[in-house]
Formats: C-alpha cells, structure tokens, sequence
C-alpha cells in the first residue's frame, strides 16, 4: 500500500494566534493534531507539548519497544494501539504538569488527536473535540466522538443533531489534554482498504463547512496536500473564526492491474515485506 | 449602550446590545439570546425599555427568572443586576439606558470565536444530571445499556450475529471486514456501518444496501427492527437492552 499526506495550517481570519499543532512522520505513517486552549500563547505551549511528546513516544517505542507504556493498557489492542495510547496518556502528564508548574500556564489544555498506519490497520487515539474522518467510496465516516457537552447530550437523546449544531455551548468541552493528572483516551481499531482517505482535522474546519464540502474537497483532489490546503481555505471562507488545521492521508495500491499479481506473487515467494502478513 | 452579557463559569459566552426591541431570552433558536440548556423554557424571558426603565419580564417559565436571587414576574434593571436563568449569569450593563435604534432584522449570530473551555468533573455530572432531570426524551435513554446487534436472516457469513462495538463495522470478503461474507461473488467491502452521535448509519460500500427494500441514496440511520440487505445477505439490525 502506498501512502501519500499532506497537511495544512492557518490562524483564520479572525483570531491573531495560532492555537493549532500538527506533525507527520512519514517514516512511521504517524499523524499527530492538537488544538490548543488557553489565553495568551499558552494554548500554542500546551498543543506542541502535546503532539511533540506523542511523536517522541512512538519514536522511543519503534527504537526501543522495551520502553514503558504509560496510563492502564486496555485488553485486545494492537502494539501500535497501546504505543498510542501510551503517548496521549504521557503527553496528558507533560500538560498538566508543565501548567502545574508555570502559574501563567494555569488552565491551558489541548485536544489531541493521532492516527498511525500499520500495514491495513488503522489506530485512532483520541481526546477532544477534533477529529478523525475515513471517506471510502464517497462515504465520510467520522471515527472519533466528540467530547464536547453538546456531543453527550446528543448520545443521551438530550439534544438532536441538528440542535447541537445551533448550539451555543459547542466550545464546552468534557474531555481534553491537561486538566486533570489522568485523561481518559478512546482508542478505535480499524481496518484499511485502497482508496481509503483519513483526515485528521481541529474545529475549526468542521465547525465553518458541513461534511459533504469536506467530502467533495477531498474527492475532487488527490493529492493530499494541496486537498489540506484546500479544506484550510474552505474553513475561511465559511468565516475563518477559529484556528483550521488538516492532515489528509491516502491509501493507494502500489500497482494496478495483472502487474500486481505478478508482484504478489514474487513478494510472497521472498516472504513479503513485514506489512503484508501478520494478521 | 445598555448590554447584556450571558455568562458560563465566568467567562462571556455572548453579549446583546439592549435596543428599542425587546430582547428575547429562551432556549428555542428563534430568541436573541439563546440560552441552551434544559432548565430555559423555549420562551423564557424578554429584556426591554419601558419609559425609560429597563425591565425584565418573565414568560412564565418552567423555572423562574431571578434577578439578585430574587425570583421575578416583572422587575425593573439597573447597572450590575444579575439575572440567573438556569445555571446561566446575565450581567446586566445599564450604562447610558437610553435605547439604541433598532438597526437590523438580523440576529446576531451566537459568537463561534469564544474560549473553548473544560468543565471539571463535578460541574459536568451536575450539568449532564440536570440536563438529564430536565429531558423530555431522557425516561428512555442512558439507564440500560443498549446492544445494537446485526442479525443474519439469510446468506453466508463466518458467524450469525454480530455486536456493533467500534465505530466502524465493514461487511464485506474481505480479511479486515468485521462483517465476513463468504462465497465466490461478493466484494471486499460490500456496505459500511459508522456509529455517530445520535445512532448507527449505514453507507454504501461496493454495492448499495438497501434498508426495508428501499436502496439507500446516502448514509442511512438505522432504527430497532430494520431490515438491511446487501450482496444478497439480509440482516436484522436489533438493539437488545
């Protein structure tokens, strides 16, 4: 399988910081997201602290898989999952304490969301409100569940989707990096197909365009990262009041047709490369 | 210019300017201020001058206006009253009192560019109990566990039930489906189904599902009892409690 991404950042047009963080380690097909919270620049401290760390992490752990997991390990992940979660736990820790140490620092906290690509399976770490979208053939399936007040109250039968879309209360959140010395963080297992696109993406796009912009921005450009610029110019024009970030990531076969087979055939015969196999 | 600014856990969450039309405060989106939450009747208060004197008037509420802790029907404003709706603090900002002219028909538009904020622990229970408390659809939700499961009617599958548990449930021949199908013919990825907020959707994946014999034309939510057809598989999506 053959991975393309691309990502894309941009204040907005109304706020004069950038609270957003994102990192793509192509080495690892790991993609990290962060959106920040907390006045001054301390929403931007707290969202590169949170993705630098899960970055380390998952380096340290593809290095040395001996170093040690962070936070309780829950039952039937895959390595990659538990790495994952892992890292979010121990970014959660540097947050928390680094606005424990600065007073100035007091009450900053970021989102947090990390996809990582091993072979066809898919781990989502996740805690916030950003978000995580699969679009397979033309479907946008959002893989992350929000976790703002509204997004609950929706899951309880409280509210209606479209209530909580005219909500006033969207930026109250439930969960976030930072806050608390322990976070809860959702992992989801998912399985690949070619022609898959992830995004990865904060507020700030899907609060400006509705899910089918999103869906036709990416299926009318594959490549991933003038499809993140585009996602990032459409949060603008649709009022720009937030920070937008995109990560857009594409699965693709590495060839096509009777050539494949041909190919198959000889990775088989020298016992593939590591990817293939191991389900 | 008279004001008045709603308030969540001391941070402002929206500001209106008080003008020669009263300002309507309730929960139903038609208000000028919006107040959402469950303890806000739909039409619950209006704001406005009245020779000279700005007044609150209660719109027989579910449960009450107070003004300084006072519950009110009708009661004059003045510079730093506090109105309390629900959980909610109106800062009342009087200065100048005299109305402005009514510009435009628009309403203002709830501010998107506000502090994204985290409720500790303790204040979310009490919100999400009151919210609870104060829900009309909630004698259905929550208490039990609900088990949304696919049970296979008919076809060949690698088992005959399934529990929805992730986010995203593919059927198809394929080794990473959830959702097994056997046999020469079926594709690798049939039909999906994603977990979303407010239920389970069914998308299309290499073929069109179609749900009580009517092909889907996007993703289509699913409801206890439907009957899902795809790649000649019919399956029974029940939710067990």
């Amino acid at each position: 399988m053959h991975i393309a991404s691309g990502g894309a950042t941009d204040v907005g047009t109304v706020r004069t910081n950038n609270e957003d963080s994102y990192r793509i380690v192509a080495a690892l097909n790991l993609f990290v997201l962060a959106d920040g919270m907390g006045g001054e620049a301390h929403g931007e401290v707290a969202s590169s602290l949170a993705v630098e760390t899960v970055v380390r992490h998952c380096l340290d752990g593809q290095k040395d898989p001996n170093t040690p997991l962070s936070g309780e390990a829950k039952p039937g992940l895959t390595e990659k999952s538990r790495r994952l979660a892992s890292a979010v736990h121990l970014a959660n820790q540097k947050v928390f304490t680094s606005a424990a140490d600065h007073a100035e620092q007091r009450g900053m906290g970021a989102t947090l969301t990390a996809a990582w690509i091993d072979g066809m399976d898919l781990s989502v770490a996740h805690v916030g409100d950003s978000r995580l979208y699969l679009l397979r053939t033309g479907v946008l399936q959002q893989l992350t569940s929000d976790h703002s007040l509204v997004a609950e109250q929706v899951r309880r039968g409280i509210l209606t989707a479209s209530e909580a879309e005219s909500s006033t209360m969207q930026n109250v959140l439930l969960r976030a990096l930072g806050t608390q010395p322990d976070v809860e963080v959702d992992i989801e297992q998912v399985g690949l197909f070619p022609n898959d696109v992830i995004l990865l993406c904060s507020d700030g796009l899907t609060r400006m365009a509705t899910e089918p912009e999103i869906a036709g921005t990416l299926q009318s450009e594959p490549d991933p990262q003038k499809a993140a610029q585009k996602l990032v110019r459409l949060a603008n024009e649709g009022g720009g009041v937030d920070n937008v970030t995109a990560i857009v990531v594409s699965l693709k076969s590495e060839s096509k047709g009777w050539f494949s087979w041909l190919r198959r055939g000889a990775d088989k015969s020298v016992g593939g490369n590591g990817t293939a196999g191991g389900h | 210019m008279a004001k008045l600014s709603l308030m969540f856990e001391d941070k402002l969450v929206k500001e209106v300017p008080i003008g020669s039309k009263p300002v309507r405060i309730g929960r139903s989106p038609d208000n000028d201020l919006v107040v959402d939450n469950l303890a806000v009747s739909n039409d619950h208060a209006r704001v406005y001058f009245d020779a000279g004197r700005l007044v609150i008037e209660d719109r027989g509420s579910l449960n009450g206006t107070f003004v300084n802790d006072l519950r009110v029907e009708r009661a004059t404003l003045h510079d730093g009253d506090s109105i309390w709706i629900g959980k909610h603090h109106i800062k009342v900002d009087a200065i100048g009192d005299a109305p402005l002219q009514y510009q435009s028909p628009k309403k203002t538009s709830a501010p998107m560019i506000n502090e994204t904020m985290v409720l500790d622990t303790k204040v979310r229970r009490e919100m999400l109990q009151q919210a609870a408390a104060m829900g009309e659809r909630t004698q259905f939700a929550s208490d039990r566990i609900k088990v949304p499961t696919m049970v296979v009617l008919s076809g060949k599958t690698d088992a005959k039930e399934y529990i929805l548990t992730n986010k995203l449930t593919t059927i198809g021949k394929s080794a990473m489906a959830t959702i097994k199908l056997k046999g020469w013919f079926k594709p690798a990825m049939a039909a999906q189904i994603n977990q979303r907020d407010d239920g389970y959707y069914v998308g299309s994946g290499a073929k069109t599902p179609a749900v009580n014999g009517v092909a889907i034309s996007g993703p289509t939510k699913l409801n206890d009892g439907d009957l899902i057809e795809v790649a000649s598989i019919r399956f029974n999506f029940i939710v067990r409690e």
